[in-house]
């Protein structure tokens, strides 16, 4: 069984916002929310500025926070590591809601069942990679298995200092970060 | 059509606002009903209780804890997005989830509550029920008063500490991380609990034995709630900014400070009063006058109960860890 994650190379992002349209029509996302976003973050003083662009998603946390609160096993962990919703379990207590610390999930406005990132599962099933993967102009988003040690992620994360969001909450999240500045030409 | 791609959602940005008045309602009302579970079992366990002046109001307050669980639960309901799917709730049972412990509980203690409300009515009330079973339960269940009473003190101190449980165990909410939140709930819902029994009464007994016991419930609640404070103030900075609305005196965190300003004289004034009511002399019947300030100072630990759950809900979600890094 494989281990998904996500590597997230800061440096090629160019802020496109690709990844969020391709996820919103992948997933037929409600108007005005959101499973992906793309934080654009300034820092320093001027004129020594420096500009962080980070894409955000569901982090699939191997503890999961979400997984743990949820009152019907609705959120759960697959056998992948990826975490999911199963709808029809679903009361809507938006408990999962207040207890994930990177304030990826939503509440459908139609169905009123919590909703978020769940890597494409649907495409992962197809052997496709999540849609923000596949559009992903730059080549910031990449996709594979954590597992297989000749995989292009586990090599990236051989290869590079990696960082996860938020460590200090303890959730040991599968989305991973490198590069976080573009590199000085 | 959507033309402007922002990429938060309005549920968590700028603020998370997930939970509102109807959760913190539940939470007031779950704190209460535990704190009457107990405080009214007490009444019936203590030696000094037994064929009293308040045989007369005892039974109304068994009777009056499924009412308001019961007005509680409509709210929480209410907070559902999908109230209809809320039977999933029974069809697992998950360890780790302080929600599910809490569907649970309330599920076992239901039965627990209607089956004490029968067994505490007095004879002439039960003999007024139209419906022969339901006299027939009362009838049988009369015997067994003092261990439903019992029953009442543990189920009442799990229903009270759960909602602490529930929000101590959201990692995500500093402000609610921390588990001397639970211990803050069970006091604040023994004490409110005690307040109500304190207005409720009829006996001056009765009134000043649970004037006693609110004194000291007080007492704790205040020390929980400055300890809890403390430990933020302590902390880790995520912590620290979590109690900052409360001492910010602008515009946007105004209800914060106001809730620390009403807890600040709220609760001591309620300490006090107590305390000259325990402490002065009465008269045989009570007047007036100390009737009032009994029942002043029991409505002043309800205001206050009723404020830490409010404002520990919306402060709550203001509170995160950063993304900065």
């Amino acid at each position: 069984m494989p281990r998904y994650v996500m590597v997230i190379d800061q440096s090629r992002c160019i802020g496109c916002m690709s990844c969020v349209v391709a996820c919103k029509r992948e997933n037929d996302v409600p108007e005005e929310h959101y499973r992906t976003r793309v934080v654009e973050m300034v820092r320093g003083e001027f004129p020594r500025l420096r500009t962080e662009m980070r894409s955000e998603l569901c982090n699939h946390c191997d503890n999961p926070p979400c997984v743990h609160i949820c009152p019907t096993g609705a959120s759960h962990q697959e056998a992948d590591g990826t975490v999911q919703i199963d709808r029809k379990k679903c009361v809507g207590c938006k408990a999962c809601i207040t207890a994930c610390p990177y304030d990826v999930r939503y509440i459908n406005p139609e169905h009123g069942y919590a909703d978020k990132c769940s890597f494409c599962q649907h495409r992962l099933e197809e052997g496709k990679e999540p849609a923000c993967v596949a559009t992903c102009v730059g080549g910031s988003r990449m996709f594979g298995d954590l597992d297989d040690p000749n995989s292009h992620v586990s090599q990236l994360l051989r290869d590079h200092s990696s960082r996860t969001l938020k460590p200090e909450v303890g959730t040991k999240p599968h989305v991973y970060y490198i590069n976080q500045f573009p590199r000085k030409s | 059509m959507e033309l402007h791609i922002v990429g938060t959602n309005a549920i968590t940005y700028p603020a998370m606002h997930v939970w509102d008045w109807r959760v913190a309602s539940y939470l007031f009302l779950g704190g209460l009903c535990g704190g009457l579970m107990t405080m009214s079992a007490v009444n019936y366990i203590r030696p000094s209780s037994k064929q009293s002046a308040d045989a007369v109001n005892a039974w109304k307050i068994p009777v009056l804890i499924p009412i308001l669980l019961t007005i509680g639960l409509i709210f929480l309901n209410l907070d559902l997005e999908r109230p209809f799917h809320a039977f999933w709730f029974y069809l697992a049972f998950k360890p780790v989830s302080p929600m599910s412990w809490g569907a649970w509980i309330v599920f076992i203690i239901y039965p627990l509550l209607i089956a004490y409300a029968l067994a505490a009515l007095p004879d002439d009330i039960r003999g007024k029920i139209k419906y022969p079973s339901i006299r027939n339960a009362a009838e049988n269940l009369k015997p067994h008063l003092l261990k439903l009473a019992k029953a009442n003190i543990i189920a009442g101190v799990l229903l009270a500490i759960y909602t602490g449980v529930l929000l101590s165990s959201l990692v995500a909410r500093p402000l609610w991380s921390t588990p001397i939140l639970p211990v803050l709930f069970l006091v604040s819902g023994m004490s409110t609990g005690a307040a109500l029994m304190i207005i409720l009464a009829k006996s001056k007994e009765t009134k000043l034995f649970f004037t006693k016991i609110d004194v000291w419930l007080i007492i704790a609640e205040l020390t929980i709630l400055l300890l809890m404070f403390y430990g933020h103030y302590v902390g880790d900075a995520a912590h620290q900014q979590a109690i900052a609305p409360f001492f910010s005196t602008s515009h946007e965190f105004f209800p914060y400070f106001l809730s620390i300003v009403v807890l600040g004289t709220f609760l001591p004034l309620a300490v006090i009063l107590k305390f000259l009511e325990v402490t002065g002399e009465h008269t045989e019947e009570l007047t007036t006058s100390s009737l009032m300030m009994m029942n002043f100072s029991a409505v002043l630990v309800l205001v206050g109960g009723a404020v830490i759950r409010f404002a520990l809900v919306y402060a709550g979600q203001l509170s995160g860890y950063s993304a900065y890094m």
